[in-house]
């Protein structure tokens, strides 16, 4: 177990490096050159210059690599570049905000979706299975651009049942106020797909041959449901939503922006419109890093709701 | 023209000195005097008491004019702490704040709330329009000699920093060293200060520090400047290199503002800028500050104080001026901003009351606003106002003058300029892109800055059949498929650039639409803004729409960029026309009046011959305000006017 | 969740079971003829599809970019502008001579000193003189400036030349007899871009409205559909093939080759996926339809390298496989001839799957600025414009883009389900029991 572990963090060594030259090719050599907006509304190529020596992208490619590789060794991103402030500061404080509606999201969605899954594959074929279905594939086939557009002026705005838009500064006022109505349309979003593939998931397992088995010796419909199915079929549920986390984490940036939220997505854009690299960096490093974390944590679980499965 | 000259014009008179000319920033020792004059007229003691003293009156009189006016200013340094905390103003920034360092900001939202914290030599009037400087932290308009190379400038007494750890948690006065040090920050290359163009080549001795300091990679602060020099604790030469009458403007802007040397020392960050530990002698402190979401800014207890004094200039001013006058300002105990990236959620918060005051930008603008420019029946039920006045900016699409394609002195290249530049209907973008919340631009200098032709006739102008018949005249023959060529018969495709987003996709398709009806094929080129912005300065663009707005509102701010040595800086045109650049350089050399007036006409016509550019609109600027504030006017150069106002305290 | 996190949805671990029979594709087409529900929404994309095409060839909606309509001209069942008195946008149309200044009795003109009163009286007057749209009728000349007329000596380089083109105009004031032998081609060109007809000829309604710019909907959601169809299509095409390749590369070699591929997929999906699409977005610079369909296709096909990486992993065990060794079958040929149709099925499933996701993800990139050029229109540069438009009143762009992609996917998903049930029978809902 423990050996696995530890093979399994060293295999990420070579990922993360391919991460890192990846984002350094991809930012520093195509990403714009950020001294020209730092310069302002008049600028001479002579404070070009001074910007670009002051930044340091005027040094050598292996220089700034070598700078970038020692950021992520020493966990220090340094500063943002238009705003001065940490990355770190930044990470710090811009992740509670993602989370506060992430975290209830990720709940409800899975417990919603398993419930539902269950319920539909429980009346597998028959016209509530296929209504529901249906309903899910409509819900499915809408932007989030419309549902977050139509949402929010017809449920905050006309109606005003929530706030139009805004951030507390507690967390009980953020997800009784503000957090309700981002979190209501993700779920929208999210349950009709998740909801699909969970029930592919339980109806994988029904077909299985222990079922037949267990609903042999007599089992009853319910606990066959409720602990045989449920419990097979959490495997992939937890690989699934453990694994959407962390590009979450910056895939909400569409409610960030339309509900002011000052989370991780927003800033993500602000920095790459700003040519921000210190934070686009650390961002990408930290996104990778949890992405194969959270891997590697699914995989882990696996193994404890499944003592079957074999970690290689 | 007749109001455009500046109070400090007036200055220039080496032997005026005029003091506080303007008087209306009033200053703890003038607040004193209005309230001694209100004793002195209605008071029964006065009256009672004079007739007492007898021949020793003339002493006892200025004795008691001194007590009085002691105790006045007593009172209004109390006032200051008497900003009622409940009394709270929310604003809205568009765009994410940078930070709060003079020097280093380079946004206009950041630069507002340095504007709240800070204070500048000089200010504009609140009221006057077109913008007036008077003085803020200076005490009365500098005393201008030797041919407009050498500024006094004396400072008011008693400014005081707030108190803050950096001074052991005290506050401390204001002195000249203060602002030789803030203007030594603006050039030094450590702190990469985006305003370093206004200070670059002007003041004596700055750029050899500079200079050296590049070479040395550290900035010697102690070092004294020949053209910063400190007379004595409150007075403050400025020596320039050259005759200058802008040079008060530059005392007025933001990055300009008066910072202490304790402060930068103790919060610096390793690039030598304090962006999140702003402390000036300014009515506001920062206060809570989540970035990129809530700036929380709290009224200053330390700072003087004024009184409301502005007199009445625009229609409805009146109203204004007597909801306001006499109050003690700021009356507006917190500023709270949140930022908001949509366009829909900053004007539905508006709506639903979370906001006081919100920018209503064409997009949206019919909701609100008729073409009169009135808010529309259903808001003003609500009393809700409108400021509905022309920013001092210009848009204008300009052809790349360095480029292969478009660029050139040679008539063909100017045919095919003023072609493309005929082709284009500013009527159009003002009605569908605008949506009506813009005027046609046609002088380079725009509305409320002085230099401003008012009713100036463009002789370029919309006319796409003129346009084809100049690309026919000079060979710009149409191909088989109907898209003309070059003269030599080469397919010809012009480029323009524009920003991704939904106004840079309407201008493109604009541009499209204009380029397509004289047969000219359009490539659109998008790109993210840094990176048109590399291109601009590099002379790589071919053709883009751009936008200038006042940094100060005086013609040179605008006439400058299309002269020639400011190409790869502010002249993203590239132009260099050898009978503008003569012009340019005489115009600089003229002090604002008829005769600066008639180079800027002529230097116009000339922009107009050689087409390096279309100029195309100003917008309108509709600042939304909810009916509990009172004496909201947006001023076109102050980038925040929150200590001028009041509002009804919260409900709750 | 996946679509919130624009992602393409990540393809479900489970294993699909074989049953490799000859008459695979047979069957399955027999199953899915019995399905209702797969016909039906299999009508909707031909239907779809011939459109794209009719409208690719320029058979229908060719004209999309002609301003028909006034500007946000309505449908009709919501009932043509409201005129109000004071001139309002929609009808500003009718004097495109008067440039949107302050219109008479405006807050300007109780101004004591109106700093525009002069122009607004200047082009009152001048607009009496008629549309300066229409040549020959332009007042002022753009060459020989009126007034104020140049001071300081500065000669225009093209004046004789204006001053020429001025007479040239007033002579051809009359109808012109020469016959332009461009005539038809300029028609065409302005026809289709831009121009429409003279503005006192444009409708008041359209069927389903008009945009900004008095564009028809119809027509252009028409025209999105083809982009939007195309981009989707492209993409998918593009990532499973990418996919499919590295996938049966990694899974049929194994050992450094499926290390060094695997090595790189991580790496791939390790990045946030918005960092990845505006770095590709970045990288390939912004040139038209087919960029948009090389960042997603270069970006999504993690999904499929997975699966097929996995399937050909089970094959090149099978007997099949070992059998094709033995008569000395290349390698090639038995990646791509023998084991590539046992695992078509699951490209086919995944290429639909990606289809759907990518025609929302172009949604999301048109949002954040890497939409379609503005000769084109998608259902993504439709969505974006009508944003600000709902909260106009102007409903029907979002609604026509909206709703017609809505259909679209919806019977694109339906039938991507039911062809995965036709293909893999036991995993139909009504198994079991």
């Amino acid at each position: 177990m423990w050996a696995y572990i530890v093979r399994r963090l060293w295999q990420m060594l070579p990922t993360l490096l391919g991460v890192v030259l990846l984002v350094f090719v991809l930012f520093n050599l195509f990403g714009g050159d950020p001294a020209y907006v730092l310069a302002g509304k008049i600028s001479n190529p002579e404070q070009i210059d001074n910007i670009r020596r002051q930044l340091g992208v005027d040094q050598p490619y292996y220089v700034q690599l070598g700078i970038f590789l020692k950021q992520i060794v020493t966990a220090d991103f340094g500063a943002s570049w238009s705003t001065n402030e940490q990355v770190s500061q930044i990470l710090v404080t811009r992740l509670p905000p993602s989370l506060t509606v992430l975290v209830p999201l990720l709940f409800l969605e899975t417990f919603i979706a398993i419930g539902l899954a269950l319920a539909v594959a429980y009346v597998r074929g028959s016209l509530t299975d296929r209504a529901v279905m249906m309903v899910c594939t409509v819900g499915l086939s809408i932007s989030i651009l419309v549902y977050i557009i139509v949402f929010q002026y017809v449920f905050a705005y006309k109606l005003g049942w929530f706030p139009v838009q805004g951030w507390g500064n507690s967390l009980w006022e953020n997800l009784t106020r503000y957090a309700l109505l981002p979190i209501i349309i993700a779920l929208v979003v999210s349950i009709a797909p998740n909801l699909r593939l969970f029930r592919t998931f339980v109806l994988d397992e029904i077909n299985q041959d222990y079922v037949r088995t267990a609903r042999a010796k007599g089992v009853g419909e319910n606990r066959i449901m409720w602990v045989h199915v449920l419990r097979n079929a959490s495997i992939p549920i937890i690989t699934h939503v453990m694994s959407a986390l962390p590009s979450l984490l910056i895939g909400a940036f569409l409610l960030e922006r339309f509900f002011s939220i000052p989370g991780i997505g927003r800033e993500v854009i602000l920095a790459v419109e700003r040519s921000d690299f210190p934070v686009i960096k650390a961002l990408t490093v930290y996104v990778a890093i949890a992405t194969m974390v959270v891997n590697l944590l699914a995989d882990l679980m696996y193994k404890a709701v499944d003592p079957r499965v074999q970690l290689k | 023209m007749k109001n455009s000259r500046t109070a400090y014009t007036r200055a220039r008179n080496p032997n005026a000195v005029i003091p506080a000319l303007a008087g209306n920033v009033v200053i703890p020792a003038h607040a004193g005097i209005q309230c001694l004059a209100r004793y002195a007229a209605g008071s029964p003691l006065s009256r009672g008491r004079r007739r007492n003293f007898g021949i020793y009156a003339p002493y006892a009189k200025s004795l008691l004019i001194s007590l009085l006016a002691a105790i006045c200013m007593l009172a209004q340094i109390s006032s200051a702490k008497a900003a009622d905390p409940r009394k709270v103003f929310r604003d809205v920034f568009p765009v994410a704040e940078t930070g709060f360092d003079p020097a280093a900001v380079h946004d206009l939202y950041s630069a507002g709330v340095v504007r709240a914290i800070f204070e500048t030599l000089y200010t504009y009037d609140y009221l006057a329009r077109p913008a007036k400087l008077v003085p803020q932290a200076a005490d009365g308009m500098p005393q201008v000699s030797d041919d407009g190379k050498t500024y006094t400038i004396k400072l008011k007494r008693g400014i005081q920093f707030a108190a803050d750890p950096a001074f052991g948690g005290k506050k401390r006065e204001l002195t000249a060293d203060d602002v030789v040090y803030s203007f030594k920050r603006i050039i030094d290359p450590k702190i990469r200060s985006p305003y370093a163009f206004l200070l670059e080549g002007k003041i004596v001795g700055l750029d050899d520090a500079a200079a050296a300091a590049k070479k040395s990679g550290r900035f010697d602060y102690d070092k004294k400047i020949p053209g910063l020099e400190v007379i004595d604790r409150y007075t403050v030469r400025f020596r320039l290199n050259d005759t200058d009458y802008n040079l008060p403007y530059v005392l007025a802007h933001e990055s300009t503002a008066l910072m202490a040397r304790e402060v930068i020392e103790k919060y610096a960050e390793s690039d030598g800028r304090a962006m999140s530990n702003p402390v000036g002698t300014g009515p506001y402190k920062l206060g809570k500050w989540v970035r990129s979401s809530k700036i929380v800014l709290d009224a200053n207890p330390d700072y003087r104080g004024f009184v409301w004094d502005f007199a009445p200039q625009s229609p409805g001013d009146d109203k204004l001026v007597a909801q306001m006058k006499g109050k003690k300002m700021p009356a507006v105990g917190r500023i709270e901003i949140s930022v908001m990236e949509e366009d829909q959620a900053r004007w539905l918060a508006f709506q639903g009351g979370e906001l006081d005051t919100m920018n209503m930008e064409g997009p949206l603008a019919p909701n609100a606003i008729g073409l009169d420019g009135k808010v529309k029946p259903e808001l003003a039920a609500r009393g809700i106002r409108v400021d509905h006045y022309v920013d001092p900016e210009i848009q204008y699409i300009y052809w790349n003058m360095l480029d292969p394609q478009v660029g050139g002195l040679t008539k063909d290249k100017i045919a095919l300029r003023r072609a493309l530049a005929m082709s284009y209907d500013v009527d159009e973008e003002i009605r569908v892109i605008r949506n009506g919340q813009a005027i046609e631009a046609a002088y380079p200098i725009p509305q409320g800055v002085v230099g401003h032709v008012p009713n100036w006739k463009s002789t370029i102008k919309y006319d796409p059949a003129a346009a084809n018949a100049l690309l026919d005249r000079f060979g710009y023959k149409r191909g088989a498929d109907g898209w003309r060529t070059w003269p030599d018969g080469k397919p010809m495709t012009i480029k323009y650039a524009s920003r991704p987003d939904t106004l840079g996709r309407q201008q493109e398709e604009l541009v499209k639409k204009s380029y397509d009806a004289i047969g000219v094929r359009m490539l659109g080129v998008k790109d993210k803004f840094p990176e048109l912005l590399k291109l601009e300065k590099q002379c790589k663009l071919e053709s883009r729409t751009a936008a200038w707005i006042a940094d100060y509102p005086d013609g040179d701010n605008f006439m400058q960029l299309f002269y020639g040595p400011n190409s790869y800086q502010s002249n993203n045109a590239c132009a260099t026309i050898p009978e503008y650049d003569a012009l340019y350089r005489k115009s600089v050399k003229t002090p604002p009046g008829p005769e600066r007036d008639r180079m800027y006409r002529e230097m116009t016509r000339i922009l107009e011959g050689y087409a390096p550019h279309r100029m195309t609109t100003s917008r309108y600027r509709n600042q939304l305000i909810q009916p509990r504030v009172e004496g909201y006017r947006k001023h076109p150069i102050l980038t925040s006017t929150w200590q001028y106002i009041d509002v009804a305290p919260d409900r709750n | 969740m996946s679509d919130l996190a624009l992602k393409p949805p990540a393809a479900s671990r489970r294993v699909i079971p074989h049953t490799v029979s000859p008459g695979l594709w047979t069957l399955a087409w027999r199953r899915l003829k019995t399905d209702s529900v797969a016909m039906v929404s299999m009508a909707i994309v031909i239907a779809f599809v011939v459109l794209m095409i009719l409208s690719g060839l320029g058979l229908v909606a060719r004209d999309w970019a002609r301003e028909v309509g006034v500007n946000y001209a309505p449908p009709p069942f919501v009932g043509a502008p409201e005129l109000p008195g004071t001139p309002g946008v929609e009808n500003k149309v009718d004097a495109p001579a008067v440039p949107s200044a302050p219109t008479p009795g405006s807050a300007f003109e109780s101004t004591v000193v109106d700093p525009i009163g002069d122009v607004i009286s200047e082009l009152r007057a001048e607009s009496g003189r008629g549309g300066k749209g229409a040549p020959g009728a332009t007042a002022a000349s753009p060459g020989a400036p009126a007034a104020p007329s140049t001071e300081g000596g500065f000669v225009d380089p093209l004046a004789d030349v204006m001053k020429e083109i001025e007479a040239q105009k007033s002579a051809a004031a009359a109808p012109s007899t020469t016959v332009d032998p461009l005539a038809d081609v300029m028609k065409d060109i302005q026809a289709g871009k831009g121009a429409g007809p003279a503005a006192d000829q444009r409708r008041a309604t359209l069927p389903f409205g008009a945009d900004k710019w008095g564009r028809d909907v119809i027509a252009k959601t028409i025209k999105g559909s083809e982009t939007s169809i195309f981009v989707g299509l492209a993409a998918a095409i593009v990532a499973t093939f990418i996919g499919t390749v590295l996938g049966a590369l990694a899974g049929y070699y194994g050992r450094w080759v499926d290390d060094a591929l695997n090595w790189f997929y991580s790496v791939f999906s390790s990045i946030p996926y918005l960092l990845l699409i505006l770095a590709v977005a970045a990288v390939l610079q912004h040139k038209g339809t087919l960029t948009i369909v090389l960042i997603l296709g270069l970006t999504g096909w993690t999904g499929v390298f997975r699966l097929i990486r996995a399937e050909y992993l089970k094959h090149k065990g099978r007997e099949y496989v070992q059998a094709a060794d033995a008569i000395g079958a290349s390698n090639a040929r038995r990646m791509f001839r023998h084991i590539f149709p046992n695992v078509s099925h699951v490209v086919l499933v995944q290429l639909s799957i990606l289809v759907v996701a990518f025609i929302k993800s172009e949604v999301i990139l048109s949002y954040l600025g890497f939409g379609v050029p503005v000769d084109v229109v998608s259902w993504g540069s439709m969505l974006n414009e009508a944003q600000n438009e709902l909260l106009l009143g102007k409903w029907w762009q979002l609604v026509a883009a909206g709703g017609t992609m809505a259909v679209l996917v919806t019977a694109f998903s339906l039938f991507t389900d039911a062809l995965r049930d036709a293909l893999d029978p036991r995993l139909k809902g009504t198994a079991g029991h």
